[in-house]
């Protein structure tokens, strides 16, 4: 009997302290967190590497700089934080109202702006916003919001609904109001479906900011059209390397982020 | 597109995407061949079938389908592509054969083909190079026309008579805060762009006062005169004369002559001698002014380049 509650006892505090714990978060960085910071950070090495063996000429000089390629990742972060965060704003609220009324109509309209929103080419909607306003960051962020809304909106949306119906009665059963409901049943167990919505919206807004360079709001879209348009291949690598390593990047800050909010037990 | 499981609207949501997919697809150039009779003009070509390509805009267009009518006319069967976009696909379709032929400019070559930064001196100069070094790669270059479709600066009429430029060489001397730009990625880079006018004309521009846009972009902006006076245009584009714009002189002759020729493969210009004789009645009556008017219709006026081309040829008692 003794012993069988002594190892009750060691098994609760090994439980408590810090070796297991340690080698738990030991373990969540090791199995599946390394493998896409390390490939990006590679993708960059090799091309830092390969563009050294490289003698560039004058074109490729005036993109392939440091003072150059940093302003340019500076402007498409700009782009695609602000646009994300745009988004988020709109588009979980307006998710969770969607789930909240019955009217078709406004499911059908809603839903349907968003998805053309999506469909329609981002850069059709670019250039017509530059002929009906001006150019400049407003206008890329405002195609850029247009385009990424759907993931959000959908995902909140559907987070919300699938959300077990009983378990939303007993919670109604308790005496909870349906705000109460919402807030402490619905919205909590929404939430990874919620920020899954928000690691796609991310990851597409770093795509499309590469749109932005048509409209004067710079990104590292110009690295890649010049890169094209005059088939210098390093510039157009360089650009689309770099482009691809942010948006690993930004998706890897997004999963440990989904992790660290997702609630307990889920 | 993410899809999760269906929800009650899913029907409504599937057939609107159906339609904004469907309105994506619109603006697809289509292929075709057609115009003027075959054989109406002689039967030297006979025989001689292929496609005849172009880049994505107007002039490409209309130059594809005159070239293609005026070979049907002297007994080929030809046809045009001119969906394929951007220079470079153009040229490698070209080079492995998806094309026989298609119109081509020699600073393009020169720059983006031949991976060169600066141009030569004179027109005369950076032809005869192109010329020999495609010639190496079995490409014929026929002689150039007289349309140069170089770059050039255009400022809104009403915005320079305002401002008092008509040179380039005017621009300095204005209110810095009115030396504003717009011009498009490619530019901003080439030595034969925007680092070589700041250079050749002292200008002293900051960047902030430089617009990055898009081709169209250019031209519709600097008709607004707003984000910016000067655009960085092509020259024989028929939105210039239409949006008021009056291209600046460039008087210190920075732009170099970037003319337009015809390239097909050198076999089959040895297969059809006749070609070369055909080509160069045509081309010599391809000036910029020619290709301007031509260009504004397709742009301007809305008119399909293949009709163009027909019209066009007609005219000219070229079928």
């Amino acid at each position: 009997m003794i012993a069988i509650a002594d190892q009750a006892i060691a098994t609760r505090n090994s439980l408590k302290t810090g070796p297991t714990r340690a080698s738990g978060a030991l373990q969540f960085v090791r199995s599946k967190r390394l493998g896409t910071p390390l490939l990006a950070t590679l993708s960059l090495l090799a091309l830092y590497l390969w563009l050294n063996t490289l003698e560039l000429d004058s074109i490729e000089q005036r993109t392939i700089n440091s003072e150059y390629l940093v302003n340019r990742i500076i402007e498409h972060l700009q782009l695609t934080l602000a646009a994300s965060a745009i988004v988020a704003v709109i588009a979980i609220p307006a998710g969770i109202l969607l789930s909240r009324t019955k009217s078709r109509i406004a499911h059908g309209i809603i839903l349907g702006l968003a998805n053309v929103g999506q469909a329609a080419p981002a850069i059709g909607i670019l250039v017509l916003l530059t002929i009906i306003f001006s150019t400049g960051f407003n206008i890329a962020l405002i195609g850029l919001v247009a385009y990424s809304i759907l993931p959000i909106l959908r995902n909140t949306m559907v987070g919300i609904e699938q959300v077990d119906a009983r378990i939303v009665e007993s919670a109604r059963g308790v005496g909870m109001t349906s705000r109460q409901v919402l807030f402490r049943i619905q919205l909590p167990l929404a939430i990874p479906v919620i920020l899954a919505g928000l690691r796609t919206t991310l990851v597409f807004a770093v795509g499309v900011a590469s749109l932005a360079t048509f409209v004067n709001a710079g990104g590292l879209g110009d690295i890649i059209v010049n890169g094209i348009k005059l088939q210098r291949m390093p510039v157009l690598l360089t650009g689309s390397v770099i482009t691809a390593c942010i948006a690993l990047f930004i998706d890897w800050i997004a999963s440990l982020v989904e992790d660290l909010l997702r609630p307990k037990g889920m | 597109m993410l899809r999760l499981n269906g929800t009650k609207s899913s029907r409504v949501t599937r057939s609107l995407t159906a339609a904004a997919a469907a309105l994506t697809l619109f603006g697809v150039a289509a292929c075709g061949s057609g115009g003027p009779e075959t054989g109406s003009a002689g039967d030297e070509l006979e025989g001689l079938e292929g496609t005849i390509g172009s880049k994505d805009f107007a002039e490409q267009y209309i130059l594809a389908h005159i070239t293609s009518q005026l070979f049907n006319a002297h007994g080929a069967d030809t046809d045009t592509n001119t969906s394929m976009v951007g220079s470079t696909n153009v040229r490698s379709a070209f080079e492995t054969g998806e094309l026989d032929g298609y119109w081509e400019y020699t600073g393009t070559a020169w720059i983006t083909y031949f991976q060169e930064t600066e141009p030569l001196e004179t027109p005369e100069e950076m032809f005869a190079a192109v010329k020999e070094s495609d010639a190496e790669d079995g490409i014929h270059w026929f002689d150039p026309a007289p349309l140069n479709n170089t770059y050039a600066m255009a400022v809104l009429a009403e915005k320079g008579d305002e401002l008092g430029v008509e040179k380039l060489s005017e621009i300095a001397d204005i209110d810095p805060a009115e030396q504003t730009f717009c011009i498009e990625s490619e530019f901003s880079t080439r030595d034969d762009g925007w680092p070589g006018l700041k250079e050749a004309y002292d200008l002293d521009i900051p960047d902030s006062n430089v617009a990055m846009v898009d081709t169209g972009v250019v031209y519709t902006e600097t008709a607004k005169a707003e984000t910016c006076n000067f655009g960085e245009v092509f020259e024989t584009d028929g939105r210039i004369p239409n949006l008021d714009l009056r291209v600046l002189e460039d008087d210190r002759n920075f732009f170099p002559a970037y003319q337009g020729a015809l390239t097909m493969k050198q076999e089959i210009v040895d297969e059809y001698p006749a070609l070369t004789e055909i080509v160069d009645e045509l081309s010599q009556l391809l000036t910029t002014e020619v290709m301007q008017e031509l260009n504004e219709l397709a742009d301007v006026e809305g008119e399909d380049p293949e009709d163009i081309a027909t019209d066009w040829l007609e005219e000219n008692d070229l079928v």
